[in-house]
C-alpha cells in the first residue's frame, strides 16, 4: 500500500528525515517511536504534503502512486488521512460544515453525487456515539475551544467519516487521560479492516496497549534504526531509547 | 485644496439656500456648519485621521443637492420600487428615503406606543401601507458586483501587537501592503487630545433635505423597531444626497435599529450621511449599520452616540459597497457604567476603499468598550480601520478591550488597521490586538489535508474570518441577508450557500 524509499525530507534548510525506508502492506498497523526530534512528525507531515517540508531525495508510493507529486487535498481523495498532533482551532467554520465539505470533495473524487442530508447526519451521529461525543459538537466552530480530548477526538471522528486507506495519527495519544485513551483507541480499531492501514506515530507504548501494531519501529536521526513487533515497544518503555540510539551511532 | 473646497461649498450653499428645508435644520444652523466649515476646512490626508480615506472624489463633487430633492419632489412617485430595496425584516417598521428625502409610499410606520418618527415630509400612519404589505413586495438583498476574487495572498506575515494594561497615550498600528511588511509601530507621541471629527456632519447639517426624528419614550420595550433605508439613485457624477438621522432614546427604554444604505442602478453619487444617538440612562440600542452602496458611490457618514448612565450602545457594522466609503463614528461614554460595542465587518475588492475612524471616549467612571473589526482587502482594494480609545482623567475602572484584524486577500490590497489608545487615569484596564496580514498557514493546511480544494479553503477561511462580526447580528433575517450579501461580493455565493 505504501512504500517510502530513502525518503530525505529538510525543513528550513535543515535534513530531518534522512534516508527513511518503510513498506506498510494493507491491513497492517504500524507505531513510529522515537525520541523528541528524531523526524516522527516531520514524516507525517511530508506524507500529507505540508508545505514547508521539502522532499529532497527518495520516493513515495501509494497503491502504486507517487505520493509526493500529488497536492495536499488530492492525497486525501486518495485516501491518506493525517490525524494531527496539534489540530487547528478554525473560528467560524463549523464542524458540521468541515465534515460535510471533506465528505462531499471525496466522494466528488469519486465520482459520487453529493451525500444525502439525512444520510449524513446519520452517519455523524452514529460516528459520533463511538467516539463518545456530544451532538452540540457539530454546531461548534472547527477544535474552538475545544480541550486536548476533545481534538483527539475530532480527529479521529474526521477519520471514521472519511474512511482512509492510509490514516497517519501523529501523536494522537498525546494529553489523552486514560479514558479518553480509550474512546481514541477504540475509535481507531473500529477502523482496522483488511483493506486499511493506519501509521501510529507516537511517544509512548501505553497506546499500544490498546491499538496492537503489526510492526514497531523506531527512527533516530531521521532513519528507522530498529524495527520489530510489539515487544519493541515494551522494550522501549523498560530501556528508553539511548541504547538504540548509540546502536545507530 | 481644502480652501478651495470649502469656498466651493459656501458658494453652492449660499445658492441653493432658500430652497433648503428650514424645519429639517434651522437656516441659522445651516450658516453656522458652513462658517465653521470655513475656518476648519474639510478633512485632507494630511489628517492623521484621514490618511487611509479617499477625498479626491470631493473634487468633483457638486454638493447642493439635486434641485428639487428637497421639495419639488413631493407629490410624484421616485423611480425606486419596492423590489429595488432590500427585504423587509420582520417586526421592523420600514422607513424609505430617496436621495435623502423620505418616500411614504416605500414606507410602513412604527405602530408602537412609546415611538414617534417624524420626517421632513409628515409620516402620517394612515397614509402608509402597512409592513406586511411590503414585506410581500420586497426581494432579497441584492448581491454588489465585484471583479475577480483574488487568490492566495502571497504577502506578509501577520503582526500583532498587545498591551495591557497600557500607559498614556500608546497608538501602534499594524499594517500589510504591497512591498510592505506588515508595520507595527512603535508607540509614537500623541498630539492635542482627540476631539469628535464631524465636519462631515457640519456638510450634511448644511444640505440635508430631510431626516428622521426619532424618539423613543422612557420604558418603551421595541427591540425589533425601526429600519432606516436610504437609497441612493442619482445618477449624475456629481449628485449629492444627505441622509440625516436623530435617534433619542430616553431612559430605560430599549430599541432596535436597523439603517441601511443601498443604491439603485450603479450610479455615482455622494453620499453623506449624518447620525446623531442619545441614549438616555440605563436605555439599550442596537444599532445595525449596513452599507451596500453601488460600485461606484463615495459614501461618507459620520455618527455620533451618547450614552448615559447604565446605558448600553451596540454597533454592528457592516461595510461591503461604494467605491470609496469611510465611517467616522464618535461613542461618547458620558455616564458611570456604561457600555459601547462597536463591531464593524468590512470588505474591499477591486479599487474599493473602505476607511473607518472610530473614536471611543470614555469620560464618566467604570464603563466599558469594545472594538472589534474585521476587514478583508482583495484586488486592489485598501481597506482601514483606526480605532481610538481615550480614557480622560475621571474615568476611573474603565474597561476598554479592542481586537482589529485584517486579511490581506490579494498582492495588490491594502490593509490598515491601527489601534490608538489615550489613557489620562491610573485605574484602567485597557487591551488592544491587532494584526494584518494573509490567511493562516496552519488553518490552510488543515483544511487541505482533510481533502477540500485550495480554492474553496480559502473561500471558507475568508468567511470564517468575517463570520466573528457577523454570528454577533442577533436579528436573523438581517443576519442571512448580510451573510447573502458578503458572499455576493466575495464572488462566492454559489460555494459558500451551504453555509448560510
Amino acid at each position: 500500500m505504501l512504500k517510502i524509499e530513502n525518503l530525505q525530507v529538510s525543513v528550513d534548510g535543515k535534513k530531518i528525515v534522512n534516508g527513511l525506508d518503510l513498506e506498510v502492506k494493507a491491513g497492517e498497523v504500524h507505531a513510529i517511536m522515537g525520541p523528541n526530534g528524531s523526524g516522527k512528525s516531520t514524516l507525517a507531515y511530508a506524507l500529507a504534503g505540508r508545505p514547508g517540508y521539502e522532499i529532497t531525495g527518495g520516493k513515495v508510493t501509494f497503491e502504486g502512486r507517487d505520493l509526493l507529486a500529488l497536492a495536499p487535498d488530492e492525497r486525501a481523495h486518495e485516501g491518506v488521512f493525517l490525524g494531527f498532533q496539534y489540530p487547528v482551532e478554525i473560528p467560524g467554520v463549523n464542524n458540521v460544515y468541515l465534515l460535510k465539505a471533506a465528505l462531499n470533495a471525496a466522494r466528488k473524487h469519486r465520482g459520487l453525487p453529493e451525500v444525502d442530508a439525512f444520510e449524513f447526519l446519520t452517519l455523524v451521529r452514529e460516528k459520533m456515539k463511538v467516539m463518545n461525543m456530544d451532538e452540540s459538537f457539530l454546531s461548534r466552530g472547527v477544535n474552538e475551544g475545544f480541550s486536548g480530548g476533545e481534538k483527539k477526538r475530532n480527529e479521529i471522528l474526521q477519520m471514521l467519516m472519511l474512511e482512509p486507506r492510509l490514516a497517519i495519527l501523529d501523536e494522537t495519544d498525546s494529553g489523552l487521560d486514560i479514558d479518553a485513551l480509550k474512546v481514541v483507541a477504540n475509535g481507531v480499531n473500529t477502523l482496522r479492516a483488511p483493506e486499511r492501514s493506519v501509521v501510529l506515530v507516537t511517544h509512548y507504548q501505553r497506546l499500544l496497549d490498546y491499538i496492537v501494531p503489526d510492526f514497531v519501529h523506531v527512527l533516530v536521526r531521521g532513519r528507522i534504526a530498529r524495527s520489530g513487533d510489539k515487544s519493541l515497544a515494551l522494550e522501549l518503555e523498560k530501556r528508553g531509547y539511548d541504547w538504540i540510539s548509540e546502536e545507530a551511532a | 485644496m481644502a480652501a478651495s473646497l470649502a469656498t466651493r461649498i459656501a458658494e453652492q450653499h449660499a445658492a441653493a439656500a432658500a430652497s433648503l428645508p428650514g424645519d429639517v435644520v434651522s437656516g441659522e444652523r445651516r450658516r453656522s456648519a458652513i462658517e465653521t466649515l470655513a475656518v476648519e476646512g474639510l478633512p485632507t490626508t494630511r489628517d492623521e485621521n484621514w490618511k487611509y480615506a479617499n477625498l479626491r472624489p470631493l473634487d468633483k463633487v457638486r454638493f447642493a443637492p439635486l434641485a428639487g430633492a428637497g421639495a419639488a419632489t413631493a407629490g410624484s412617485l421616485p423611480g425606486v420600487t419596492p423590489a429595488d430595496l432590500p427585504a423587509a425584516v420582520k417586526d421592523y417598521a420600514r422607513y424609505v428615503f430617496v436621495d435623502g428625502v423620505f418616500v411614504p409610499s416605500l414606507s410602513a410606520a412604527v405602530g408602537k406606543n412609546g415611538i414617534t418618527v417624524s420626517t421632513h415630509r409628515d409620516s402620517r400612519a394612515d397614509t402608509l401601507p402597512s409592513a406586511a404589505a411590503l414585506a410581500a413586495m420586497g426581494r432579497p438583498a441584492r448581491a454588489a458586483t465585484g471583479g475577480s476574487a483574488s487568490a492566495a495572498a502571497t504577502l506578509d506575515a501577520p503582526a500583532t501587537v498587545h498591551s495591557t494594561p497600557a500607559s498614556v497615550g500608546r497608538p501602534a498600528s499594524a499594517t500589510a501592503g504591497p512591498g510592505a511588511s506588515p508595520v507595527v509601530s512603535a508607540l509614537t507621541a500623541v498630539g492635542a487630545p482627540a476631539k469628535n471629527d464631524a465636519r462631515f456632519a457640519l456638510l450634511n447639517d448644511a444640505f440635508a433635505t430631510d431626516g428622521a426624528t426619532i424618539k423613543v419614550a422612557a420604558n418603551t420595550d421595541c427591540p425589533t423597531c425601526i429600519e432606516l433605508v436610504f437609497v441612493a439613485q442619482v445618477e449624475s457624477q456629481t449628485a449629492s444626497s444627505y441622509p440625516r438621522v436623530d435617534l433619542h432614546v430616553e431612559a430605560n427604554a430599549r430599541v432596535g435599529l436597523i439603517e441601511r444604505h443601498v443604491s439603485v442602478g450603479s450610479g455615482a453619487n455622494f453620499v453623506n450621511a449624518a447620525v446623531r444617538v442619545d441614549i438616555a440612562r440605563g436605555a439599550t440600542v442596537n444599532h445595525y449599520l449596513v452599507q451596500e452602496s453601488g460600485a461606484k458611490a463615495v459614501w461618507f457618514n459620520t455618527l455620533s452616540a451618547i450614552l448615559a448612565q447604565d446605558a448600553v450602545y451596540k454597533l454592528h457594522a457592516v461595510s461591503v459597497g461604494g467605491l470609496s466609503a469611510r465611517s467616522t463614528i464618535n461613542v461618547q461614554l458620558a455616564g458611570e457604567r456604561a457600555d459601547a460595542s462597536v463591531s464593524m465587518a468590512s470588505l474591499g475588492d477591486r479599487q474599493q476603499i473602505q476607511d473607518a475612524f472610530v473614536l471611543v471616549e470614555h469620560v464618566a467612571p467604570r464603563a466599558r468598550s469594545t472594538q472589534t473589526f474585521r476587514g478583508i482587502a482583495a484586488g486592489r482594494a485598501r481597506v482601514a480601520f483606526n480605532g481610538m480609545v481615550v480614557v480622560r482623567k475621571d474615568a476611573q475602572g474603565t474597561d476598554s478591550q479592542q481586537s482589529l484584524r485584517g486579511l490581506l486577500a490579494g498582492p495588490d490590497a491594502e490593509i490598515d488597521v491601527r489601534p490608538q489608545l489615550e489613557i489620562y487615569t491610573d485605574d484602567v484596564r485597557c487591551a488592544h490586538g491587532a494584526t494584518a496580514g494573509k490567511l493562516d498557514d496552519n488553518m490552510l493546511f488543515y483544511l487541505l489535508s482533510r481533502g477540500i480544494d485550495p480554492a474553496t479553503a480559502q473561500r471558507l477561511l475568508k468567511w470564517a474570518f468575517l463570520e466573528d462580526v457577523v454570528a454577533k447580528i442577533e436579528v436573523p433575517e438581517l443576519r442571512r441577508q448580510i451573510e447573502h450579501s458578503l458572499a455576493g461580493q466575495m464572488q462566492e455565493a454559489a460555494e459558500l450557500k451551504e453555509l448560510l
